[in-house]
């Protein structure tokens, strides 16, 4: 039962039940966590958000379905000694747990066959020259008759009516009897295939395929619509994340869209105020709001939240918070401060308009701030995907010509957008995750709001480059001399800001524990002692040394007077201190 | 015309039906058509419904066998698994139905629910509370409505 145990979370009391006999099954569930190094919360598997290469799950087409499924069923049949349509039964009642099907049925294998209706041994059906159905009531000979394992003789027409009326009923089908209405024995799977119409044989296949998904707690659909893919997850694993091979990224546990490091209680209070909220939110939404400066409207089209307004104003501003993107951009002292609901308001950003003056309960006011950040994000994690996509499938083609580049030394622009996209979706969530943070908890929400301040301007920074400073290479007629300087500033931000991305993930999954200085020390002696204990790819991507490298001197360029980058971290400390702030590496 | 190509089954059904009728019961196709059946159930002994003849509509559809028949009590009737438009709440009726079921065992059925009301399982909710708090109450005004409306008439 060693196997069984390791397999067991905390989290997950019922997971002890499954799949200590089942074999290979393509992921190996069976070998508890033997194959995948989950982590256990305290190593820095979480630092990597954008590539995580080991998997706790298996993407299933539908093939890969019918295998696995055909798998189990042969195993079943072969360790109980039964026919393979009995295995298939016993299977589809224990919800397609082996482990429960063998502990039951060496339980009390008696009461097991009584349950789901497998007779221990076979009826006959009368030995007659001819029998009557028991359906239309005419006579056969035995020959054009049938029976379930009981013996109770249908002919085949009414077995056919029979099967067929259960089927349209839908996926009860897979759990049929013998008509007699004293008789409990099962109607497998031989019978539909031996006496059925072949559509009806192809939905019953159908709904087997689906039941093994939707009764199986291993197995779900990926929720995106449209796509037929099935996950198969192993239990008790830690990380819920799921990336489907639709591209669609979506959280195991709950189902909703991939929000790490926000956990899915929060994401669920969230989804439910933000529907409770719905019509007063709507506004928020719209794509126009005036220029703070000459309050003609603007209408935002971009991904990032860099502004400017059309000549002759030209003034260039934050799409969120309507300040000038001077005190954004650039570091002009203290800190960024756009993401912080007590900073808006004390600035009065919240009486900008007359809307929102009519929100002025302090409570809506609050939510209003948050929301519009993770609505916005939302939205701007659209148009990167979108811009994604074009880049990818035309742009690059077109700069590679412009520039005279071969593709390959392109890629540097695709890991900027993919990087982009998986930020705004870690930023949307944080926004979620500021709002319920209590507001009594004044050191954890000072430290949540500079990491995610530190986070968020280091990606408008990389968006505004990828999105706009790209644009010029793009348009240019011939290849231009800095496109090179271009690259080193680019795949600087993107590993910047992935570095960023990633000690606020981290921050936010050790529940801000690492707040006040002497607990920070935590944080950078995991990560040391864990790339002592040899972590190579785990460690390789916290800092990988080629990269970080090329961000080193963009940041500390971009950083100008106010701020130094640490070089054990990257994290951006200010000029006043000399240890780091994450990882108190001595300047 | 709905007479023209009627199963065997239905045919030898009706035939037994009225050879060999089971106690209490008769049921007759109506003449126009031959999936329509008049019935009458004679209220059990040691029931509050004795003594009351109960009339009920019976009707074959299509998919019969494969689908059950639909059955309707006529004579209003106080019992907490039917409801005041006669609609009868019985597994066999519906989740339950197995093709090798009869119109002689639904009716058989029928009559047992009469003997033994199931208030735990109500297709009216107020006569099923009535039954579950005051039992005597109930099964007085299930002998009331019998008298009134299952008798002479
Ligand atoms: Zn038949
Ligand atoms: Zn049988
Ligand atoms: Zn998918
Ligand atoms: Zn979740
Ligand atoms: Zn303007
Ligand atoms: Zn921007
Ligand atoms: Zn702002
Ligand atoms: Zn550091």
């Amino acid at each position: 039962m060693d196997s069984e145990d390791d397999m067991h979370d905390a989290n997950d009391l019922e997971s002890v039940d499954d799949d200590f006999y089942s074999g290979d099954t393509g992921m190996g569930s069976d070998d508890g966590d033997a194959h995948y190094d989950f982590g256990d919360n305290e190593s820095d598997d979480s630092d990597d958000i954008t590539s995580r290469q080991q998997q706790n799950y298996a993407i299933l087409s539908e093939a890969d379905i019918r295998q696995h499924q055909g798998e189990d069923i042969s195993r079943v049949s072969t360790v109980l000694s039964i026919p393979r349509y009995a295995a298939c039964i016993l299977l589809r009642h224990y919800n397609w747990s082996i482990s429960r099907v063998h502990d039951e049925w060496f339980a009390d294998e008696e009461h097991v066959r009584k349950v789901v209706g497998l007779l221990e041994k076979p009826v006959e059906m009368p030995n007659a020259r001819e029998l009557t159905c028991g359906i239309c009531f005419e006579n056969y000979p035995r020959d054009c008759m049938n029976s379930a394992s009981c013996g109770h003789p249908f002919c085949w027409a009414c077995w056919r009516g029979y099967i067929s009326t259960s089927i349209s009923d839908g996926p009860g089908c897979l759990m049929l009897r013998c008509p007699d209405p004293s008789c409990s024995a099962a109607v497998g799977q031989n019978i539909v295939e031996l006496l059925a119409t072949d559509e009806d044989k192809e939905k019953y296949s159908h709904y087997l395929l689906r039941s093994y998904v939707e009764d199986n707690r291993k197995i779900k659909w990926c929720p995106a619509p449209g796509c037929e893919f099935a996950v198969e997850y192993v239990i008790g694993s830690g990380n819920y994340d799921i990336c489907c091979s639709c591209s669609y990224n979506f959280c195991w546990n709950c189902t909703e869209e991939a929000h790490r490091p926000v956990d899915c209680v929060t994401v669920a209070k969230w989804i439910l105020k933000n529907s409770a909220e719905s019509e007063n939110m709507n506004w928020i939404l719209a794509n126009s709001k005036p220029c703070p400066k000459c309050k003609r409207p603007i209408e935002k089209n971009q991904g990032c939240m860099h502004i400017t307004c059309t000549p002759p104003c030209k003034f260039e501003f934050c799409w969120l918070c309507l300040g000038p993107w001077s005190d954004h951009g650039e570091r002009t002292g203290g800190f960024y401060a756009c993401n912080r609901y007590e900073a808006a308001k004390q600035e009065g950003a919240y009486d900008e308009s007359e809307r929102r003056r009519e929100m002025a309960k302090n409570s809506l006011e609050r939510y209003t701030h948050y929301y519009e950040r993770w609505a916005t994000n939302q939205s701007s994690r659209q148009k990167a995907l979108a811009d994604l996509h074009s880049m990818q499938n035309e742009k690059l083609e077109k700069l590679s010509d412009r520039q005279s580049q071969p593709e390959s030394q392109l890629k540097f622009i695709i890991e900027a957008w993919l990087q982009i996209v998986e930020c705004r979706r870690v930023l949307k969530w944080t926004y979620a995750y500021g709002y319920y943070l209590p507001e009594h908890e004044h050191a954890k929400r000072q430290f949540f709001e500079y990491l995610q301040g530190e986070a968020e301007s280091g990606l408008e920074r990389l968006h505004q480059c990828a999105e706009k400073e790209l644009q010029v290479y793009l348009d240019a007629e011939s290849p231009m001399k800095d496109f090179n300087d271009f690259r080193t500033k680019l795949a600087g931000l993107t590993s910047v800001t992935r570095n960023y991305f990633e000690h606020l993930v981290q921050a936010l999954e050790t529940g801000l524990e690492d707040v006040g200085s002497s607990n920070s020390q935590a944080t950078c002696s995991k990560s040391s002692s864990s790339k002592i204990l040899g972590n190579k790819s785990k460690s390789g991507k916290i800092k990988p040394a080629g990269a970080s490298s090329a961000a080193g001197a963009p940041s500390r360029s971009m950083d100008d007077g106010n701020l130094w980058s640490c070089d054990h971290c990257t994290f951006a400390n200010p000029k006043a201190t000399n240890t780091c702030h994450m990882c108190e590496h001595h300047r | 015309m709905a007479n023209s190509n009627l199963p065997r089954r239905i045919i030898k059904e009706t035939q037994r039906l009225l050879s060999e009728p089971a106690p209490g019961i008769s049921a007759s196709p109506s003449e126009d058509n031959m999936r329509y059946f008049n019935v009458m159930i004679l209220g059990p002994s040691q029931s509050p419904y004795e003594g009351g003849v109960f009339k009920l509509e019976l009707f074959l559809p299509e998919e019969y066998p494969m689908a059950a028949p639909k059955v309707r009590f006529l004579t209003k009737i106080y019992h907490p698994n039917i409801d005041k438009l006669g609609r009868i709440c019985l597994d066999i009726l519906k989740d339950k139905w197995s093709p090798a079921l009869q119109i002689r065992t639904v009716l058989l059925s029928i009559q047992a629910l009469l003997s033994a009301p199931n208030p735990d399982d109500p297709l009216s909710d107020n006569i099923a509370r009535h039954w579950k708090t005051n039992e005597a109450e109930a099964v007085e005004t299930a002998k009331e409505w019998t008298r009134l409306y299952a008798t002479g008439a």
